[in-house]
């Protein structure tokens, strides 16, 4: 008996034991913090804007179709689109194109932009610098001086951009970057006053990457690194090591290559990266390039995820098939954690380009998948030419002055919710930036949350998304540069 | 005395229009009017050479390509580098390079002349890509500082912000390239040059040494590329190697020396003066200048292969022709 109860005590030791091990208070708290924590809230610089934008405001745009678009001429705002029209990157300048002239569109059917006590129409203009650097110059000049544009909007490669802002600067028009993310393109050697960079920046690109694979992911450590030989791709890859460096000291760089712009035949790099073993691949190749790289890679038999910034062209997406580019990783300056549709005007606005895109636009390559969705890059360069005519109706003027004086400090929320906020000193956009997760048709509906619950049903697209606060993610600043000095990277 | 004046007189009159363009035509013009006036020079030192040699180059961007960027680093790595030295280190960058190539081109001909500059282009190409530390890689150079014209004690004003100045200092150079490339053809050596062209054993049977001849030619031509492509790269205040060492830029001259005419000493600068009009009204239709460029070169290769000089000449000839035939008929 008495064994029996000695037995029985030791029982009900380890199971009292067990029950305080499994039921104890600070277990309990312990099991709570391991739940994916919150994200931080908005930065309070980023709660306010000066302006958001009113899906409800919105003209009629039943009649828009990129390919046929007319617009006003005479006395108007003149904006010139400058970017590849043709050659390799041709269908680079179509996505700027459709982008720009959709605002613009949206402008006129509102009646225009009172500016200079008229109220005037917006007209664009493409220039085509068949993504050359002697070209490129020649047709910004005829833009500001033949055409007498008040805005360049441009373009794809930093190099090209810098070629337009000087052309702005000597001839004291604005210029737009919509997405050349070159940080050197605001230092101290090449600023101007008169340009405005609203896209993100290489910077931002690295320290958001290199903050999602070391504060968020904590996966993956080897990472090789290729990008397109020029300011963007070394200023990217740059980026993203000094990211890695300050939010994941423990990975490691296990080989980086550069490559000529506008490659076919990418094997003996991804033969390296073979070799390398690494378990991501970080690319900042826009296409063509970027499309062609994963192609190979797949061919070649790679299997890693990619890291990237453009690789978002549906088209090609659609080539590599689901299983290619699941588990690829998208930094974007165009996202929503959660579902995509939050609201009513959300949905509004989003239905207003993909029903268009269904129904209307039958002219190449406006029909293709490229256009479907007008989200992604797509969508943020749409956004940023809202952006720019909001600045020119709050300035009230064509003239630079007036427009850098509202531009400097402004604050802009997107349909996301999102607030860009230009600092001051250098010109360049403070935000929050996004990660995406690529995943196939069924796991896309945490993104896609309205009906059918996919962004594409045979490719790998935006599944589940990540917020990167702003504060962790701020534009490099160049110090060297006279109105930043002194200055914190808020500008302020 | 009075046919001497009415030879200078169109000349005299050109310069005088020539100085008033910046008041008449706006910046834009003016531009225009450079970039036509560094062609010409680079088409016209090209004709040194297929024109008045006979010797037909793929790569002579290689020279306006060495002028540029000469000039481009000098002034982005030269302190306070005044202007005219910067400009003369960018033609003896081109001299160099000249210098260092004519040995081993000087010897051949024809085909293997023109495939070996385009090799060599090339591989200067390349280099400037890759040297992405010294040459800015395929961003290229951009903006260096462009220094003021200054003769010390004597005159001094801005070049950069000031188009009007620019264009006055780039038609003086220009226009003293030119000047010089002509005095050069009419100097007995410049006769020899013909005479390689027409007959290379015939010059050789005079006691000419034809492999040394054709070597001065050269290093003047690739002098004279190097002044356009300095000049350039100080008006572009960029320097890439696609826009100065692409095989596109080689083949422009040769466009327009064929538009112009080999045969004659302004022909490129005519050749040069149609590919800037084409260009010019076909970019406010559409963007494909090149097409309608190239059908252009097309025809005028079938149907006037002494281009537009030589179609002139022609044209002078029949009219000649038929007032003396009138002369006659009314005699």
């Amino acid at each position: 008996m008495k064994f029996i109860i000695k037995i029985l005590l030791i029982a009900l030791c380890v199971f009292s034991l067990f029950f305080l091990q499994v039921f104890n208070p600070v277990a309990a708290v312990a099991q709570k913090g391991a739940k994916p924590a919150k994200p931080p809230a908005t930065h309070p610089k980023l709660a306010e804007a000066n302006y958001a934008f009113d899906v409800n405001a919105m003209g009629d745009m039943s009649d828009f179709d990129p390919a046929t678009v007319q617009f006003p001429k005479g006395d108007t705002i003149k904006v010139a689109v400058v970017a590849s029209f043709t050659g390799p990157a041709a269908i680079v300048g179509k996505i700027y194109w459709a982008a720009v002239a959709w605002a613009a569109y949206d402008i006129n059917q509102r009646g225009g932009i009172m500016v200079d006590g008229k109220k005037k129409f917006v007209e664009v203009i493409q220039a085509d610098h068949m993504g050359r650097l002697d070209q490129c110059k020649k047709v910004a000049e005829r833009m500001a001086l033949q055409e007498k544009v008040h805005v360049l909007v441009g373009t794809d490669g930093s190099h090209l951009m810098k070629v337009i802002n000087q052309v702005a600067d000597k001839y004291k028009i604005i210029a737009q970057n919509i997405t050349s993310t070159s940080d050197d393109l605001m230092d101290a050697t090449n600023f101007s006053r008169y340009a405005f960079m609203s896209c993100l920046s290489s910077s931002q690109v690295g320290s958001g990457l290199g903050y999602f694979y070391g504060q968020i992911r904590k996966k993956e450590k080897r990472f090789y690194i290729i990008c397109q030989d020029y300011a963007f791709g070394r200023s990217i890859a740059d980026s993203f090591k000094k990211g890695l460096k300050q939010y994941y000291p423990q990975a490691k760089i296990v080989g980086e290559d550069y490559h000529k712009l506008f490659l076919t035949d990418f094997a003996p790099y991804l033969e390296k990266i073979k070799a390398a073993k690494p378990d991501v691949i970080f690319t900042g190749d826009w296409i063509p390039d970027g499309a062609n790289l994963v192609k190979q890679a797949r061919q070649m038999g790679l299997k890693q995820p990619f890291a990237h910034l453009f690789l978002d062209d549906p088209n090609f997406l659609h080539e590599i098939g689901p299983q290619a580019a699941t588990g690829n990783i998208q930094i974007t300056q165009y996202g929503v954690e959660g579902g995509a549709f939050k609201t009513p005007e959300q949905i509004k606005y989003y239905k207003t380009w993909h029903d268009l895109w269904a129904n209307r636009w039958k002219t190449e390559p406006y029909n293709s998948r490229l256009f479907e969705h007008g989200s992604g890059n797509l969508g943020s360069y749409r956004q940023q030419a809202y952006w720019l005519f909001s600045v020119i109706e709050r300035a009230g003027s064509t003239d630079p002055e007036k427009i850098i004086a509202v531009w400097e400090n402004d604050t802009y929320r997107l349909p996301t919710g999102k607030v860009l906020r230009m600092r001051a000193c250098d010109h360049k956009v403070v935000q929050d930036l996004h990660v995406f997760e690529y995943v196939p048709a069924a796991q896309q509906k945490v993104s896609m949350n309205i009906e059918p619950y996919y962004w594409y049903k045979d490719a790998a697209s935006t599944g589940p998304t990540w917020r990167i606060p702003a504060e962790k993610v701020l534009p490099w600043m160049d110090t060297k540069l006279e109105r930043c000095a002194g200055k914190n990277e808020w500008g302020e | 005395m009075i046919d001497k004046m009415k030879r200078w007189l169109p000349w005299a009159a050109l310069i005088i229009a020539l100085a008033f363009v910046p008041k008449i035509f706006g910046i834009y013009y003016m531009n225009f009017f450079i970039t036509f006036a560094v062609f010409a020079v680079f088409s016209v030192s090209l004709n040194l050479l297929l024109g008045y040699t006979g010797l037909l180059s793929f790569g002579h961007a290689m020279y306006f390509g060495a002028g540029g960027y000469g000039t481009a680093l000098a002034l982005k790595y030269i302190w306070n580098l005044p202007l005219l030295p910067a400009l003369s280190i960018g033609i003896l960058s081109a001299v160099l390079l000249a210098l260092i190539v004519c040995p081993l081109v000087v010897r051949v001909g024809g085909t293997a002349f023109a495939m070996m500059h385009m090799a060599f282009a090339q591989l200067l190409y390349v280099i400037a890509l890759k040297s992405r530390f010294i040459t800015g890689g395929e961003d290229g150079l951009a903006n260096f500082r462009i220094p003021p014209f200054s003769i010390p004690g004597v005159v001094s004003f801005p070049l950069e912000g000031a188009p009007a100045n620019f264009y006055y200092f780039a038609i003086i150079v220009l226009g003293a390239s030119l000047w010089l490339m002509w005095f050069f053809t009419k100097t007995p050596f410049g006769q020899i040059q013909v005479g390689i062209r027409d007959n290379a054993k015939r010059i050789d049977y005079l006691g000419f040494k034809v492999t040394h001849a054709k070597a001065v030619v050269y290093i003047v031509s690739a002098a004279f590329a190097g002044v356009a492509g300095s000049v350039y790269a100080m008006f572009q205040n960029v320097v890439a190697p696609d826009g100065y060492l692409g095989l596109l830029v080689s083949f422009t001259p040769i466009i327009n020396t064929m538009l112009g005419g080999i045969a004659s000493f302004f022909g490129p600068v005519w050749g040069t003066a149609i590919y800037a009009l084409i260009e010019e009204i076909i970019f406010r239709y559409t963007d494909r200048v090149e097409l309608v460029i190239g059908i252009i070169f097309v025809l005028v290769i079938m149907y006037a292969p002494l281009g537009f000089s030589g179609l002139m000449l022609k044209l002078k000839f029949k009219w000649m022709m038929f007032k003396n035939k009138r002369m006659r008929q009314a005699a």
